[in-house]
Order: structure tokens, then sequence, then C-alpha cells
């Protein structure tokens, strides 16, 4: 009967066409959503690799055209420091967790290149401030300040691309590949290897990182100036001003705004969800445009086929059997839309697109398959119970 | 008939009429037969106590006016239809409480429908068209399927055409179709609905003569509905309806 179905099928094609089309176009749509929905989930139960909780961040900036020379805001991060609920303070590049600014470039270690590395500034109090967990070496210290070369703390997904599985990474060199404005390519010590860290946002992976060590007493004048700063737990309104008037007395030529790290994540999860979204309004859209599909085209096949119907009754078809027919019809066409988005969908993970783990796509193939043999199998049931029912006397008189 | 049989599978056992019915025992048999139409303010009596027999290797012509109830008769001996009232035995066994499926099997094993208009699907191939009821028949195997579809073209001698869609045929070589798929089945009795209805003269006779020789040579038992006298006179026994009710 199989057989059968695949003939009628395939001598039909041309009527069929549309709404294999139409299955395929929602597979793959389907599969676009699944994979999303399944790579954010996977992201999102990932931990953060670092402590966001209780951490603001201030900008601070000199006036239009000013600068601020790095002993007087050393003397700012000091007075801050010391504010009651205040617990550590640390003075990093714009790229704090959960903006939107990046900073980032491709390290490499002789062949080996980790490509889209994020690159943040950080000072000795940056990796205690955020909780960040080595793995090997350790965080920057005072005893750095006598280092002979830039220093730098990696995370582990740029120590595996760097250094494969076995080599230490602690005391070896890497080099930065793409300098800002035109710089010759600068090497740097690795001094520790810190846990995967995702600073993107909740639904983003982790991010080779590199953290390059602020030197204290740099004689580099700033425009402006993002500080991190850890309160105890409680803080709120109160503290934010006490910090903003702790800055203006001491130089009113510069300008404070406080924020959130927790305000940075939320602020960053509506525009990570608007395409997915989108794509899922999109989806939406095409699973009822191919529900409808199936049923009109169903039902107009039973209009069209009862003569049909009444002759496979007639030459010994039971009601259930005709049911089963119409049904099997329709699961045969969504099989073979499912095969075709299927080879479209196996490419993904065959290529590595997007950097995706196959498990991910291989998990949404199978839920848009199993979304669309249910959506089939639902839209068909009741036209097929129609068929089922249909008088074979009155059929065959009909025509 | 049995020749074409020759190699089939036999499937009757499983079926509520099995084993071959004794020669004497009709093949059909309607006793007070009633069928009444009901709708919401209409009440249509479409037979009134109908009392029929078929016999075995018999071939019956029905006849009478259009609306006389011909076609409800047929209906109701080709297990498509319920009457209201009466009893329909198919070889001596009453089969009017019996479900959809034991129906669909007696219909599959039993009867051949040959309709007016053909009823081929228009998407098959003649020799696919052949094999339908055969799909119906549990255990048939595809090769078993396809040989005895090709048998039974042969036997209307249509061997030259299996791979033809029912477009690509006269209105002649379509019902030879059709009467190629009732005998696939290798049924006991063929029901006939105005086989030639559709058909000019010549063909028409082409029809007659080939269902004349199935009933003689083969001993297919044959019910017809016609109103053209000139082809029920070829028949053994003639039927005459109106208004619901036998009178002939």
């Amino acid at each position: 009967m199989v057989r059968h179905l695949f003939r009628l099928i395939w001598n039909r094609k041309r009527s069929n066409v549309l709404l294999l089309s139409e299955i395929f176009f929602s597979f793959v749509v389907l599969f676009g959503v699944a994979t999303l929905l399944f790579n954010f989930g996977r992201n999102y139960v990932q931990p953060f690799g670092f402590r966001h909780d209780n951490v603001w961040r201030l900008t601070i900036g000199a006036r239009q055209g000013e600068k601020m020379p790095r002993p007087q805001l050393d003397d700012v991060l000091r007075q801050v420091r010391a504010l009651p609920g205040v617990q550590e303070i640390t003075l990093t590049s714009f790229n704090t967790p959960f903006r939107f600014s990046t900073m980032n470039g491709d390290f490499a270690r002789g062949s080996k290149k980790a490509r889209g590395v994020d690159r943040y500034d950080a000072d000795d109090r940056y990796g205690p401030l955020f909780g960040l967990k080595l793995r090997e070496g350790r965080w920057f210290n005072a005893s750095d300040d006598a280092a002979t070369r830039p220093l730098a703390v990696i995370s582990q997904d740029t120590r595996e691309a760097l250094f494969g599985a076995g080599e230490t990474a602690v005391g070896k060199l890497i080099r930065s590949d793409d300098q800002f404005g035109g710089d010759a390519p600068k090497e740097y010590q690795v001094v520790g290897v810190a846990d995967k860290v995702r600073m993107s946002g909740d639904f983003a992976s982790a991010t080779p990182s590199v953290w390059m060590r602020l030197a204290p007493h740099d004689t580099t004048s700033w425009e402006s100036a993002t500080v991190l700063v850890r309160v105890a737990s409680g803080q709120g309104a109160p503290l934010q001003q006490r910090i903003v008037h702790t800055v203006a007395g001491l130089t009113r030529q510069w300008s404070t705004q406080v924020y959130a790290l927790e305000t940075d994540r939320l602020d960053k999860l509506k525009p990570t969800l608007a395409p997915l979204v989108a794509l899922a309004v999109v989806g939406i859209f095409l699973v009822v445009n191919v529900a409808l599909g199936l049923f009109g085209v169903l039902w107009y096949n039973i209009s069209q086929r009862r003569a049909e119907i009444g002759l496979r009754r007639a030459v010994g078809a039971t009601g259930a059997g005709i049911g089963r027919q119409f049904l099997g019809e329709v699961l045969v066409l969504t099989t073979l839309g499912v095969l075709a988005g299927s080879l479209l969908a196996v490419q993904f993970p065959l290529l590595g697109a997007f950097e995706i783990e196959p498990q991910v796509y291989l998990m949404a193939m199978l839920m848009a398959t199993g979304l669309i043999y249910v959506l089939a199998a639902g839209c068909a049931w009741q036209p097929s119970r129609l068929a089922a029912g249909i008088q074979p006397a009155a059929a065959l008189r009909e025509e | 008939m049995e020749n074409l049989l020759a190699t089939s599978t036999d499937t009757r056992a499983q079926l509520p009429l099995n084993g071959p019915a004794a020669e004497e025992t009709p093949v059909l048999q309607l006793t007070n037969i009633e069928k009444v139409y009901q709708t919401s303010t209409i009440e249509t009596v479409a037979l009134n106590r109908v009392n029929l027999t078929i016999n075995r290797g018999e071939f019956v012509s029905i006849m009478g006016p259009s609306g006389c109830g011909k076609s409800t008769l047929l209906s109701l001996m080709g297990l498509l239809d319920e009457p209201t009232s009466g009893t329909i035995a198919v070889d001596g066994r009453l089969v009017t409480s019996f479900s959809d499926r034991e129906l669909a099997a007696i219909r599959n094993l039993k009867i051949g429908f040959v309709f007016q208009s053909y009823h081929l699907i228009n998407d098959l191939s003649v020799v696919d068209n052949v094999e339908v009821p055969l799909l119906y028949r549990p255990g048939m195997g595809g090769k078993e399927r396809r040989k005895r579809a090709l048998a039974a073209l042969d036997k209307v001698g249509l061997s030259a055409r299996t791979g033809h869609f029912p477009s690509q045929l006269s209105g002649g070589q379509r019902q030879r179709v059709a009467i190629a798929r009732a005998l696939a089945g290798g049924p006991e009795i063929i029901l006939a609905d105005e086989p030639t209805g559709n058909l000019d003269s010549v063909m028409g006779e082409e029809i007659m003569d080939l269902l004349l020789g199935l009933n003689r040579q083969d001993g297919v038992t044959i019910v017809m509905v016609t109103h053209d006298e000139h082809q029920a006179l070829k028949t053994q026994r003639v039927v005459r309806f109106f208004d619901g009710s036998q009178v002939g």
C-alpha cells in the first residue's frame, strides 16, 4: 500500500508540489527557530564564569577636549573604594560585561591561532572583583610591576586554541596579531588561565578572552574611564549618589554616571531576543499557513475524489482504511518535504556553520521533524475521518 | 475464471463466507427488501418489498425507467448500502448485520463492479487501476497482484495498454479496464451498472460480447442494470422494475 501511495503521489506531483514546498520551507524555518532555541537554551544553562551581582559600572568622563591624568584617576578610585558599602573597585576598558561594545582581535602562538578573541584591559583587582576562577597560574598582582613584558591572563578556550591539550600556558608568550592604530604585533606573557566566560549576555556562548594588565602609575591621560565597583548586597541609590558626589568632590571637571551590571544584562536581553521572536513569528505564520494549506488541500481532495473513495470502498476498502489512506498520503508527502529539508539542514553541522555544536543542529532537526509530522497528522485527521465516513453508494452515484 | 485464479493465494478461509458454496445455493438472495430515503420533510420509497434470487452462473438484466430503483437495488446487492428492511444473503448467509470490515471483505472477494462512468483513477496507469481491488486483499504480494492484473487485462484484450493512463484510452477501452478490474479479484458475481450506457453502439456491442463471453465461457454470474432492451434480451433473464417495485 505504501508503494501504491508513493505512485499516486508521484503521478499527482503537479498538484502536490505547492504543498511539498510549503512543508519544506516550514521545516527549514522550524529548524532555524529550533536551532536558535536549543543554542540559546544550551548557553543559558552554562555558568557565566564570573559574578556580576552587586557590580556597578561607573563611567567617568573628562570635559570636552580635556583628559584625565592617571594619578588623579587613581585618587578617585581610592576615595570611592573607601566609601562604606564598596567592597572592591577596578579600572577596566569600556567593554564591560553585557555591553554592546566589544574589542576583539586575533592572538597567535607559533602556527596556532585564536580568532575573534575578546580583549579586556584589567588591573590587579579585576579578577577578584568578578571572582574569576583560575585554572592555572594567578591573576595580576603588584609583583608584576617589575615585569619586562606586557602580561595577560587568558581564558581556558583561548588556551585550548593556542596551546592544545597538554602544554602549560603560564610563562609562555602569545602574540596579538592585530594591534589597534597600526602598531606592530605585540607579545604578552601569560600569567594565568581563567575559566571560560560568557560576558556577552545570557544567551551568548563563551568567547575566548584575554585580559591585558593595566599597569599602575600609567602616564597615559584618559578621556574617559570605565570603573567597576562591587558593592555590598542591598546597596542602592544613596550609595550611587555618594559615589557621584565623591568624584565631583575631587574634581568638578569630571562627570560620573553609575549603572548596575544587572541593568546592562537586562538591556542586552531585548535585542538578543528580538530576532528570535521575529523568526518565531515567521515560523508560526508559515506553520499556520501549512496547516491551512494541508487542511484546504485535503478537503478539496476529498471533494474531488469522492468517486475514487466510493470505488475503493466498493472493491474492498473499509471506512477506516480510506481514512488511513488519506492520512498516509499526507504523511508520505510530509516525509518527502522533511527529507528535502533535512538535506539542507544537515549541511549546517557538516560545515560547522555559526560555530554551533552539531548536537544542537541534530536536536533542532529532530524537533522540526516531530513538529511537522504532528502538524501534518493533526491537520489530516479531520478530513481523513470525513473521507472515512463517505457512503460508497452515494459517492458512486454522484458522478 | 478458475484459470485466472489458478496461482492466487487463497485468502477466503480468513473471511466470513469461507469455502465454496454449494452449486444450488443462490449467489445472492434478496428477501422483502425495502429502501426508504428519509429527509426531514420527504419520505421516498426507492424499493418496495423486492424479492430477488440470483443463481450461480446466471446473467440477469434489470430494466426499468429512470428513478425506478435499479441502481439502488444494485447498491444493495453490492453491499454498498443497507436496506431499510428485509434481508440479503450471499452464498446462503445473511449479511445484513455484518460489520463494515466483514462487508468490505465480501465485496473484495466475491463481488466485482462495473460502472457506467468506469470510475477509473485517472492518476493511475491501466495496470495499477486493475490492481486496486487486490491492494485490499490481505497477504497478497506485489508480484501476485501484478500477475493477476496482467492476466485480467489479457482477458479483456488490453495487454498492449497496461502502461497507458485512462485519459489515453477510448470509452470502450476504459470500460474494458473496468471489467478487468472487476475480474482481477476472481469474483463470483459481477454487478454492472449500465456498462454500455456511455458507449456508442459498436463499443456497446463489444462490451456486451465480452460480458456474455465471461458468463458463458467462465461461468461468471452477472447482474446488469440497463436501459437497453436490445442488450437486455441477450441475457438469460430480465427483471423489470417500476416505481421501486418488481413488475416482471
